[in-house]
């Protein structure tokens, strides 16, 4: 009955999707997103960073159908990239990268990229289903969801950046802490009162999200790129993109498996695209007759992480819509573009906006069947793109960082913002402090502080409530339960890691 | 370079140009242009900023305004939403950051003006900060509690509270928004201790019904339209409505004062305002649009739908009743410590 009703809604979601206003949103996010992921060193999260105030003057449907397609272009950008030329943009296209790369170089990149493409058709349309199913479920328990769950499900989310960024708890937790005394200043969520504005009148309106995020994301990576002097290196066509019935035949297998494991891992919020495609990828060279040939060239080698890559990407809109937890960083900054909108995700979102969500959600669809269409054709453009100089991209990039930092508040102030935050940005990038931990508790802190004062008040100041109701009891139990699994696949991706990186694959 | 690599490189080039321009478009239409003469207004896009989360009173009554007023003007008037504090984070983004140009509107509330001046001792916006340009509608205040709860009547749940009122948690839109007003004026003619019941201050009314409905606290003081989803699908049961009538939506639920529980004339409104120093022909131009959107039978359908009834006041008498008001919030503030 609930699967039924949520079928309607999601044919109301197609058919708005499809108006020819809402199509042409999706083809330029889709082309735009690839554009940027194209670029060498720019992954899903810069992309996304940087065009954010972009879609920010659009009305809320429009703009999440653009940011959404944005995120997948620049997801597809980034494989195009790891296969043709060995840059993985973002950590996840990294096993995309050990069999992509030979391939390109024999002269299969083209089939490679076509398996790649047809991957993330498939596992968007993977991630769509799932949302079909898991919907229902979660807006029907919305009702239950009172201050002491939500206070559980921050407490749940925070808990998990953690696992999100890596490398060092302390660090993890001290960037945490950062990002939530910036979150502080401003008028309190609870109280409608200024704090921390020092008498500053431009602090009274507290930082704004945008600009930290073009910041550390955007004006970050053109620094480190001006630092690395990036330059792409030439290779040979690509070759024809449409794989032969041959590659087909071998990829199907793991395509399917990778796109299941990707999926259902993805479905644990905190598990990223890094975690799962390198996951696949091992297990489809543990399972091949022949092991000894991935990393040489191997069809079934892109095929196995690319469909987990964006299987798990597909799937982290599932916990992001219903729960309002980001499970990777360009998800964290798509949280930040839902909550510019107005639309806090959580249970109820599927309730009160069931329209918009929907039709965010059959735009993703099809902004993943125009990749197929558009980009395939395009490879070759997109192959000249790499080769535009770092020093002409970079004036390019900085400047729409800063018309964008601009034009949310019309204020200097967060352009100043936005470039202090990108040189603390490559400092930190350079000493390995992760940034995402400072983002989502920037993010999330209000959210955590209301929910953590409504508990307090329900509770008459007693905040041990939230351990004696079983919904969120559950809640912080699942949080152990997670963030230890997520360490432990995390060690096992840093030991991967680190083995690539001791061959020679240049990971950041 | 091959001759072949130069020509691809110009394809490139015309697909750099294209997307290159798309990008400038979008980001020049955002930065906005200044400077066009004043009779022309709106030259370009308007923010209607709605300081609460979507789908509140608030947020519905401007989104039927800006619809209507895209259309009389031929510019987009784009709802921007932006809750917390209260109603006072988006109110003072629109009267205190954003440009007094006219193209930042605000939907301004009774939580976020007067209620806000009398429950704050430095309220960070004020009567003085904004130019009361039309009220649109206004809404009687509804009391609602779970579907299953135990109390029959308005009467019966008053004496229990009066009997408990440490027991009594409550949803409100903000630490001084209607909500806290209603409840405070009922509870002083019911003669229960306001300081020993328990608010839980929320984003808005699309935040805080569900509290209720989901059990989380004992009762939600909202207009009518902001409960009448959750009262529709059966979640929420509506104990009495405030004011001398009965709401037209609500025709079988009774009033307060049916229920021999006089006094209470909290009510809700909503309209629009700007910050001070905005162009006396802005003003003009929104107050004289207002009063002809409220004679129009589809916007009044709307307002209908979302159960706010008509209520323009254009600037002078609706700046007049705010200032009474706020004498009268302040008082209430006063006594019931609401003031801080």
């Amino acid at each position: 009955m609930l699967i039924i009703e949520t079928f309607q809604l999601l044919l109301a979601g197609f058919a708005s999707a499809l108006t020819p206003e809402h199509l042409l949103m999706a083809a330029l996010g889709a082309l735009i997103g690839t554009f940027v992921g194209v670029l060498p060193g720019l992954g899903p999260t810069s992309a996304i960073a940087i065009l954010l105030p972009v879609t920010a003057v659009l009305e809320p449907t429009q703009g999440m159908i653009m940011l959404a397609g944005i995120y997948y272009g620049a997801m597809y950008g980034g494989s195009t990239t790891a296969i043709l030329l060995n840059i993985p943009g973002e950590l996840s296209s990294v096993p995309t990268c050990l069999d992509g790369y030979p391939l390109a170089k024999k002269g299969r990149g083209g089939p490679a990229l076509g398996i790649s493409a047809l991957a993330s058709f498939g596992a968007g349309v993977l991630g769509v289903i799932g949302l079909v199913f898991f919907a229902p479920i979660l807006a029907d328990q919305a009702l239950k969801f009172g201050p002491p769950e939500y206070f559980a499900l921050m407490i749940l989310a925070l808990t998990l950046m953690v696992s999100l960024s890596g490398g060092s708890l302390v660090k993890s937790f001290l960037m945490g802490a950062f990002g939530y005394t910036l979150a502080l200043v401003g008028l309190g969520p609870s109280s409608g009162m200024p704090r921390f504005d020092y008498g500053v009148p431009a602090l009274v309106g507290g930082f704004d999200m945008i600009s930290i995020i073009i910041g550390l994301f955007a004006i970050t990576e053109v620094l480190k790129g001006i630092d690395e002097k990036r330059t792409a290196t030439l290779i040979g066509k690509p070759g024809s993109v449409y794989p032969k019935k041959e590659d087909l035949r071998v990829s199907a297998g793991p395509m399917l498996r990778g796109g299941i494991v990707g999926f259902f891992l993805g479905l644990l919020p905190g598990c990223s695209a890094a975690i799962t495609s390198f996951l696949a990828y091992d297990m489809e060279k543990k399972l091949s007759k022949h092991p000894e040939k991935f990393g040489q060239g191997t069809i079934e080698g892109v095929a196995a992480p690319e469909a987990a890559n964006n299987a798990t990407s597909s799937a982290g809109f599932i916990p992001l819509f219903s729960l309002g937890i980001p499970s990777s960083p360009p998800l964290a900054i798509l949280l930040a573009g839902l909550m510019i909108y107005g639309l806090t995700p959580g249970p109820v979102l599927f309730e009160q906006n069931a329209g918009f969500v929907w039709t965010v959600i059959a735009s993703m669809f099809v902004g993943n069947a125009m990749l197929l269409v558009l980009n395939l054709p395009m490879v070759w453009v997109w192959v000249k793109l790499t080769r535009v100089p770092y020093g002409i991209m970079a004036p390019i990039i900085l400047m729409f960082c800063t018309i964008g930092a601009y034009s949310v508040r019309n204020s200097m102030f967060d352009v100043w913002v936005a470039f202090l935050f990108g040189g603390l940005g490559y400092v930190f990038s350079k000493y390995k402090w992760p940034v995402v931990p400072l983002v989502l508790c920037f993010i999330l802190g209000p959210l955590l502080e209301e929910s953590f004062i409504q508990t307090m008040a329900m509770g008459s100041g007693d905040l041990s409530i939230v351990l004696f109701r079983p919904l969120s009891l559950t809640i912080l139990l699942a949080a152990g339960a997670l963030l230890m699994i997520s360490m432990m696949l995390n060690r096992r991706t840093q030991q991967r890691l680190k083995e690539e990186r001791d061959r020679g694959v240049d990971v950041a | 370079m091959s001759r072949r690599e130069v020509e691809s490189l110009k394809g490139y080039k015309q697909w750099l140009a294209v997307i290159m321009s798309l990008l400038l478009a979008a980001a020049v239409s955002a930065c906005g242009n200044q400077g066009t003469a004043e009779s022309a207004y709106p030259s370009k896009q308007v923010e209607y900023i709605v300081p609460y989360s979507a789908g509140g009173g608030v947020d519905l009554v401007a989104r039927a305004a800006a619809d209507y007023l895209s259309k009389e003007w031929g510019q987009p008037i784009v709802v921007v939403n932006k809750a917390g504090g209260g109603g006072a984070v988006g109110a003072e983004y629109a009267l205190k950051q954003a440009k007094n140009d006219g193209y930042t509107a605000l939907a301004v509330n009774v939580s976020n003006t007067t209620m806000l001046a009398a429950g704050m001792k430095t309220p960070p916006i004020t009567n003085e900060d904004q130019v009361y340009t039309a009220r649109i509608g206004k809404g009687t205040l509804a009391f609602a509690v779970k579907a299953d709860a135990p109390w029959k009547d308005f009467a019966e749940f008053s004496a229990w509270v009066r009997a408990n009122p440490e027991q009594l948690t409550w949803t409100s839109v903000g630490p001084a928004g209607f909500s806290a007003f209603g409840v405070a004026e009922w509870l002083d003619a019911i003669g229960a201790d306001f300081a020993k019941t328990r608010m839980i201050v929320t984003k808005g009314a699309s935040d805080s019904v569900p509290k209720v409905a989901g059990g989380h606290a004992i009762l939600a003081v909202h207009t009518v339209g902001e409960i009448m989803p959750m009262l529709q699908a059966g979640k929420v049961k509506i104990l009495a409505v405030s004011g001398n009538t009965r709401s037209l939506f609500l025709p079988d639920v009774p009033t307060a004062g049916e229920q021999g529980i006089q006094g209470l004339s909290v009510f809700w409104w909503t309209g629009v305002s700007f910050a001070k120093g905005t162009p006396e022909s802005v003003i003009r131009k929104w107050e004289e649009a207002i009063a002809k959107m409220e004679k129009d039978p589809a916007f009044l359908q709307k307002l209908s739908e979302i159960q706010v009834e008509p209520a323009y006041a254009a600037s002078e008498a609706f700046t007049k009743e705010t200032q009474a008001e706020t004498t009268y919030y302040l008082e209430l503030a006063t006594k019931k410590g609401i003031r801080k």
